[in-house]
């Protein structure tokens, strides 16, 4: 009796063991992240690894403290990370495959960044609309703006 | 032992020291008690003039920005204010309930003797906003320059600041949108009013409002800094009399207008 009851359980395992194995897609791919025009305002790894940071804080900086000519606001981000389709029309940045949304869905991190944000740049707001702000874009190369718990995140390699 | 005529220069501090020591023992209780003062005091007289400031009772920066509208000058057919604020910030331009508005046309009528006067009215950048005092969570704030803006990445949507303007200024996104303009983030939840095109602004630009009145060659509308003695609205103040609408709520509103 003991040894059939085994038997059943074993056979349960291995049905399921087999069901996972049948149905499983391997691991999720790594996102293919578009490649941009121009030079960013941080280097990439450490871009991918504070970006959200930075953001949170040049956007305080931009609306509330008036900076805006910062070319580090997130307006600039989507246009040079914006991708042209066959037809040259602008892709969203926040459609799937694109910039934003190919790491954002492989990590499942949600943005609403773009529910007010306009995910395509107006085309006079492409590269060359900050010419007045270039100055600004060299002196935020380095991130001193970050406070200093950040250090330890920046320090630490990238993914 | 001296001469009472001749003068004989001394050396002040040594006669201080020489004649009342005490004095001396007293003036540095009396400098450390100031410096013990400054710095209890110092902190809070900090926090003090940053609340006022926040609060907008002291107004001291050099720089507000305001309008000077001049209804005689204002033509009654003409909306070219409304379309290219309509056109540069990406709203509809259409005036349903649900539908944001920043700037409007507004006709008024002398009842007794027919006489018209037409006018655009927009968010007032009052130095003390109803929307702001009202605002739970910091997301109506005022800039530094006097501008009235609604921060959207606080703004929870509660629309109290639409319910303590008087001048109906603020609007409410009801629906997704998404043809905004890159340098006019607007969505669903949040509240949202004229920003006197603070993008433009910054660049050193006019309003959009104003820049379509004086290209129409109307130049009813005037900007400028209003704490700039030399600034050509500041001059027009002083010159001519003006008024701001509902004066008496106190909120000093940086949109002043003449002729209504």
């Amino acid at each position: 009796m003991r040894a059939r009851a085994l038997a059943i359980a074993i056979s349960v395992v291995v049905v399921l063991l087999a069901v996972l194995w049948l149905t499983h897609r391997g691991p999720v791919p790594r996102p293919l992240i578009a490649q941009a025009r121009g030079h960013c305002v941080l280097n990439t790894a450490r871009m991918r690894r504070i970006h959200m940071m930075w953001l949170r804080q040049v956007r305080t900086r931009v609306v509330r403290d008036g900076m805006a000519l910062r070319a580090d606001r997130l307006t600039r981000c989507v246009s040079c990370h914006v991708q042209k389709n066959a037809q040259g029309h602008l892709i969203p940045i926040d459609a799937p495959g694109q910039f934003c949304s190919s790491c954002h869905v492989y990590a499942g991190v949600k943005i609403d960044c773009f529910a007010c944000h306009a995910a395509v740049p107006e085309p006079a707001f492409a590269p060359g609309y900050f010419s007045r702000a270039h100055h600004i874009q060299a002196a935020f190369r380095q991130p001193q703006i970050l406070p200093r718990r950040f250090k330890a995140l920046l320090s630490r390699a990238a993914p | 032992m001296t001469d009472p005529d001749s003068f004989v220069p001394q050396d002040t501090k040594a006669q201080a020291e020489s004649e009342d020591s005490c004095d001396v023992g007293r003036r540095r209780l009396l400098a450390m008690a100031g410096g013990v003062a400054v710095l209890a005091l110092a902190p809070g007289v900090t926090v003090w003039a940053r609340t006022m400031r926040a609060k907008g009772l002291v107004d001291a920066h050099p720089v507000r920005y305001g309008l000077l509208i001049d209804a005689n000058h204002c033509q009654s057919g003409c909306d070219a204010c409304v379309r290219a604020c309509n056109q540069y910030n990406g709203l509809s331009g259409q005036t349903g309930p649900d539908n944001a508005q920043w700037i409007r046309k507004v006709t008024i009528q002398d009842p007794k003797t027919g006489f018209t006067r037409t006018f655009p009215v927009m968010c007032q950048h009052c130095a003390k906003p109803a929307c702001v005092a009202v605002c739970p969570t910091g997301a109506s704030f005022r800039r530094a320059d006097g501008i009235v803006l609604v921060d959207k990445h606080r703004c929870i949507g509660c629309r109290y600041c639409l319910m303590a303007c008087p001048y109906q200024a603020r609007s409410f996104v009801a629906h997704k949108v998404d043809d905004q303009k890159p340098w006019a983030p607007r969505g669903k939840g949040t509240a949202e009013g004229c920003t006197l095109c603070v993008e433009r602004i910054d660049r050193g630009k006019l309003p959009a409002c104003v820049a379509a009145c004086a290209r129409r060659g109307h130049k009813a509308m005037l900007f400028g800094n209003l704490h700039d003695p030399q600034s050509a609205i500041a001059k027009r103040l002083a010159q001519y009399a003006s008024t701001t609408i509902r004066a008496d709520l106190g909120m000093e509103p940086g949109v002043h207008y003449r002729g209504i």
